[in-house]
């Protein structure tokens, strides 16, 4: 088929950018909520205060990136909130306050908190159970065992290091802000530009597909979840060296919210969209939303009810970009109905 | 399509043999329960256990529509939080109380569930992001309404419906009774087939002549009410108001969907298997009890029992596939959203 | 093919498996008390250390040859909590020590309990069932004297940051109240920032960071817990000069309060907050009730709310609070240790090992508690038909200093 060929190059090219165009969107959203709430309310929006939601917002930077990855093939991980908790625990007790012991037990965390992933991957891509339960199932027993055998906090505390790495500057930048720049362009070659990624991707879009063409798909599966595992157990170490401590429902804050970055940053949790500046954008989006929020000073309750509406104000405007982008593509393509028995229509 | 439209309404007729294996393995944990712990099999043991599953048996029910039209919904909890709240602040207030709030709390319901179906039939909003949105709005709204765990449930809604009635049945099985009457009612419906046929494939009912977005946000609407109604009997279980509903109850109502063997990708399942399901997890934290489990251990059981129970549930999924034609796009839909 | 029949074996081995791990857990020959301990929360150090400690006193001599002690952990949903205590009655239990998710949706299940004479005490989170006993600090005005500490230290003015607990509890609500009325009394104590820490160090460290960005003078923050989170963020972001704060009992926080250096830059705290030997206490009070040793006159009973201020900081050498010592040094415990997790007064059986790891602390014997002290009422807190004392919002260990003109 000659002919698909061409548009099918113009789609590849204008497929990436409305995922960009959404991530940028987002941080624009950003943006514009602070200038409103310093229009509001003077104090708001120093410099200190935006290198203080930045540095807060590295863990849920961290975590929503392996939720991303997962979300792109279609799943979804459950687990991020314990494993974190487990991460942050072992190394807080295997460090015991020395910073000799983060040379080996830095892999042993990172290692365990794989494996703990790579068992979500093994159930969804080989037993067939669906991620919502697998990640379930496995986050339940995970966090079981690791109650029993701690009770449920670190009695140990975390190598001096790691607090100073989440406290110290750099040229008076906060070290952790330094850290989520490195992490956003690694993050965002790997997930879009390696082959690997691009095969997640496409598995997302359309798992018959990848088939027929022989993509190794339980090989990435697992890759993919034991890929949230290790963010996970970053991420909780993280936040064991910025608390001086760890304890098992530490990460538990964490996990909606993971979910809300990755989807307001453009992804569809069907999978096959959605890149990670836009998660990235969508991770500080919620950072920034929280701090107006506490701002705010109003009750609990109101702040859960603007938080609520201001995600699915997000989404609205989001879809209306989308929808004009489809629209724009059409014309460039300029084919008809086709596209949407190809696209993920039949799923929204 | 209209070929598979009559094979899916001819399928519905056969028994669901995913809620087979669901029935099979709660038969199983009851009897290993009721082994351990001889209360089991007495009327007070029967009624707390129905009375201890009827909410997330109901809110399993409601979401289970949600799913089947291949959609997802965190509100859940939320609606649950209001209901609760509101029936313990007006039901002692207002005349006819039990009835009054009763309505009340399903108008409620409905209308989140409105909002939601509008949200993502018409104007196209990702359903987990945008329920996970009006979940947190609503436990606001339940903050909001009652600041601290408080409030009074009239005293026969409490006492009347975790009762028995002629000291024989159960007043919490009857109401499971009923909803599982109109289920089965309702799935012969248009509307009930309708709701299959857009899970399965929404395009292809779109071509039929199938109102999708109608269908859509009439099932979230419905699933709104059947929030509202668990809410109601949270409210009987508990006597009071707690404006936070935990969120591991959130995912208990999932896991009780995907048991049950309702496919998470829409198209294929019952509501008669999301009830077991809900059984199968409560009478889960029985029998670990009875059996004698160390704490240590019942959260690793928990989390075993849950994908045992999925194997057995995609057991079922294998054997109907091969019931059905090998080129449909069932066979992608059952594993491609998961 | 193969997945298929190892499929059908799934169950059948997992209800071997269940059956062999209930016959490893015999019942006792002679006759014992069976009490069970209800835990709903988990994973945190106040919980983690609570639950320690009444396991160490229930395998303490005499209790472990009189009692066979289990805990159950119910988790956050309160009807996973309703339906572990039906397993419990059912279970033959005589007494049920809880920790209560909500103050008012146990009622019905309790009284179930109590109608077949299972005795059941709560231990710092409160219920309003008349026949359950409730053992708390919740009426030792923690709110009104913290915040009235607070005014005094600052002369009556000053910014404030209030911290929070979870938002939708009783405890939450009721210290916020007393709080909010103390401060309001002086109209040159503003609040200047407010947030929900929910009772998480981490959460609050990052709170109060970004507030402190905003309102770069605030001279105090008042929090339930999370103090130590709270005062990080002012270490890190605003090291010259340290607030007023009043709050938990963490060892690190404890040890802070007492340093000079910390004291030259301005940090003045009050150590105080509900302790997890709050359930150690209550369990003691249950099994001497359980044994006949006492009997309880009202249900509600009060636990001293911890009081310690820099001056009465005292180092241990050991691992037990002994000679009035009340901190342990930097590098014994964690910063996040909280130090009212011991008792010297009410639970000397317990040794730092004891409430670490559940253990017994060896060579201890149970020693018999003192009268109890009985609690006020406070309505929809530890009592359903009842009124509030007319001074229930006013601070009862602090003198308030008048308000400044």
């Amino acid at each position: 088929m000659e002919n698909t060929a061409s548009p099918k190059v113009r789609f590849t090219v204008s497929a990436l950018r409305p995922e960009t165009i959404t991530a940028l969107l987002v941080l624009l959203a950003t943006v514009l909520m602070m200038l409103i709430m310093k229009a509001l309310n003077p104090t708001f929006g120093s410099l200190e205060q935006i290198a203080a939601i930045l540095t807060t917002s590295i863990f849920l930077v961290v975590a929503s990136y392996g939720q991303g990855l997962v979300i792109l093939l279609g799943g979804i991980d459950l687990s991020i909130g314990v494993v974190m908790s487990i991460g942050g625990m072992i190394i807080a007790g295997l460090t015991n306050g020395s910073n000799q012991a983060l040379v080996w037990a830095i892999p042993v965390t990172v290692l365990s908190c794989i494996a703990i992933g790579l068992v979500n991957g093994l159930g969804v891509a080989f037993l067939k159970v669906p991620p919502f339960i697998m990640t379930l199932a496995v986050a339940t027993a995970a966090f079981g065992v690791a109650l029993g055998l701690t009770a449920g906090s670190s009695q140990r505390t975390v190598a001096p290091a790691l607090q100073q790495l989440m406290s110290a500057r750099i040229s008076g930048i906060p070290i952790p802000i330094l850290l989520i720049g490195c992490f956003l362009i690694g993050g965002s070659l790997l997930q879009s530009r390696t082959a690997e990624g691009r095969k997640l991707y496409a598995i997302g879009s359309n798992l018959a597909a990848a088939r027929i063409v022989g993509l190794p798909i339980e090989a990435l599966t697992v890759a993919a979840y034991g890929m949230s595992g290790l963010c996970a157990s970053v991420a909780g170490m993280l936040l064991a060296g910025y608390s001086s401590g760890a304890t098992l429902d530490m990460g538990d804050p964490y996990l909606m919210p993971s979910i809300a970055a990755v989807v307001i940053g453009g992804a569809s949790v069907t999978g096959g969209k959605g890149n990670y500046l836009g998660t990235f954008a969508g991770a500080v989006f919620l950072s920034a939303l929280s701090t107006i929020i506490t701002v705010l000073s109003l009750s609990q309750g109101w702040r859960n009810i603007i938080q609520g509406g201001i995600i699915v104000i997000a989404l609205t405007l989001q879809t209306k970009q989308w929808y004009l982008q489809k629209m724009a593509n059409r014309r460039l393509t300029g084919q008809g109905s086709p596209n949407r028995a190809l696209s993920q229509n039949s799923k929204v | 399509m209209v070929m598979s439209m009559k094979q899916a309404s001819r399928e519905k007729g056969r028994p669901l043999p995913s809620s087979l294996f669901a029935a099979i393995l709660y038969v199983v944990m009851f009897v290993i329960y009721s082994i351990n712990a001889p209360s089991a099999i007495t009327l007070g043991g029967i009624t707390d256990l129905l009375n201890n599953t009827i909410v997330l048996a109901i809110a399993s029910a409601g979401l289970t529509l949600i799913i089947l039209a291949a959609e997802l919904d965190l509100s859940s909890v939320g609606v649950i939080a209001v209901s609760n709240v509101l029936v313990a602040t007006v039901s002692t207030k207002m005349p006819a109380g039990t009835i009054g709030s009763l309505l009340l709390v399903c108008l409620v319901g409905l209308l989140v569930g409105l909002v939601n179906g509008w949200l993502v039939a018409f104007l196209g909003l990702q359903s987990l992001a945008c329920t996970l949105g009006t979940m947190i709005m609503c436990q606001g709204i339940a903050l909001v309404i009652l600041d601290a765990p408080g409030g009074e449930v009239a005293a026969f809604i409490m006492n009347r419906l975790t009762d028995t009635v002629f000291g024989m049945i159960p007043v919490a099985g009857l109401i499971l009774a009923m909803v599982v009457l109109a289920w089965l009612l309702f799935r012969r419906t248009r509307f009930g087939i309708a709701i299959y046929a857009v899970g399965t494939d929404a395009v292809a009912s779109h071509l039929t002549g199938i109102d999708v977005k109608g269908t859509k946000l009439r099932v979230f609407a419905l699933a709104g009410v059947a929030y509202g109604l668990a809410g109601y009997l949270l409210s009987a279980q508990t006597g009071t108001g707690d404006p936070r509903v935990s969120n591991s109850f959130l995912l208990y109502v999932f896991a009780a969907v995907a048991i049950g063997g309702t496919s998470l990708g829409g198209g294929r399942g019952g509501v008669i298997g999301s009830v077991i399901g809900a059984a199968i997890l409560t009478v889960m934290q029985k029998l670990l009890f009875a059996v004698g489990v160390a704490d240590f251990y019942t959260n690793i059981f928990s989390g075993l029992i849950m994908v045992v129970a999925i194997l057995f549930g995609n057991l079922s999924a294998i054997l109907t596939l091969h019931q059905r034609m090998p080129l449909t796009r069932h066979g992608d839909h059952g594993y491609s959203a998961q | 093919m193969n997945m298929r029949k190892f499929q059908w074996l799934i169950p059948i081995a997992v209800g071997c498996t269940l059956m062999a791990v209930a016959n490893q857990m015999d019942a006792q020959g002679a006759k014992k008390y069976k009490v069970f301990l209800d835990m709903s929360y988990s994973g945190n150090i106040w919980q983690a250390a609570a639950a320690n400690g009444i396991k160490a006193l229930a395998t303490t001599p005499p209790y472990d040859k009189l009692i066979e002690f289990k805990t159950i952990i119910s988790g956050t949903d309160v009807q996973k909590q309703i339906s572990d205590i039906q397993s419990m009655i059912a279970a033959g239990a005589n007494a049920i020590i809880i920790y209560p998710l909500s103050p008012t949706a146990l009622n019905r299940v309790i009284r179930q309990a109590t109608d077949r004479k299972v005795l059941v005490f709560t231990y710092d989170s409160t219920v309003t069932e008349p026949s359950a006993y409730n053992v708390s600090n919740i009426t030792a005005r923690y709110g009104a004297n913290t915040a009235q500490w607070m005014v005094n230290k600052l002369g009556g003015k000053g910014e404030i940051i209030f911290n929070h607990g979870v938002a939708g509890t009783a405890v939450t609500k009721t210290y916020d109240e007393q709080a909010y009325h103390i401060f309001h009394n002086y109209p040159g104590i503003k609040i200047v920032g407010d947030f929900y820490g929910n009772w998480n160090d981490s959460i609050s460290e990052a709170e109060v960071s970004k507030i402190l960005a905003a309102h770069p003078n605030v001279d105090g923050i008042w929090t339930v817990d999370g103090t130590y989170g709270s005062l990080q963020a002012v270490l890190k972001n605003r090291p010259s000069r340290l607030v007023v704060i009043a709050g938990q009992s963490n060892n690190g926080y404890r040890l802070m309060m007492a340093d000079p250096a910390m004291q030259a830059k301005g940090l003045q705290g009050i150590s105080s907050s509900a302790g997890p030997a709050v359930g150690g206490y209550a369990f003691k009070v249950m099994m001497e009730v359980l044994l006949d040793k006492k009997k309880l006159n009202g249900h509600n009973v009060e636990y001293p709310l911890p009081w310690v201020e820099a001056k009465d900081i005292k180092a241990c050498a050991g691992d037990r609070f002994e000679n009035g010592c009340n901190v342990f040094p930097d590098g014994k415990v964690p910063p996040l240790f909280l130090d009212t997790a011991l008792d010297p007064n009410f639970l000397p059986e317990l040794s730092l090992d004891a409430v670490q790891t559940g253990n017994p602390t060896p060579a201890a014997t149970i020693q018999p508690l003192p009268d109890v002290k009985y609690a006020d009422n406070l309505p929809g807190i530890n009592c359903q038909d009842c009124k509030a004392p007319a001074d229930a919002l006013e601070p009862n260990l602090v003198t308030p200093i008048p308000v400044p003109k």
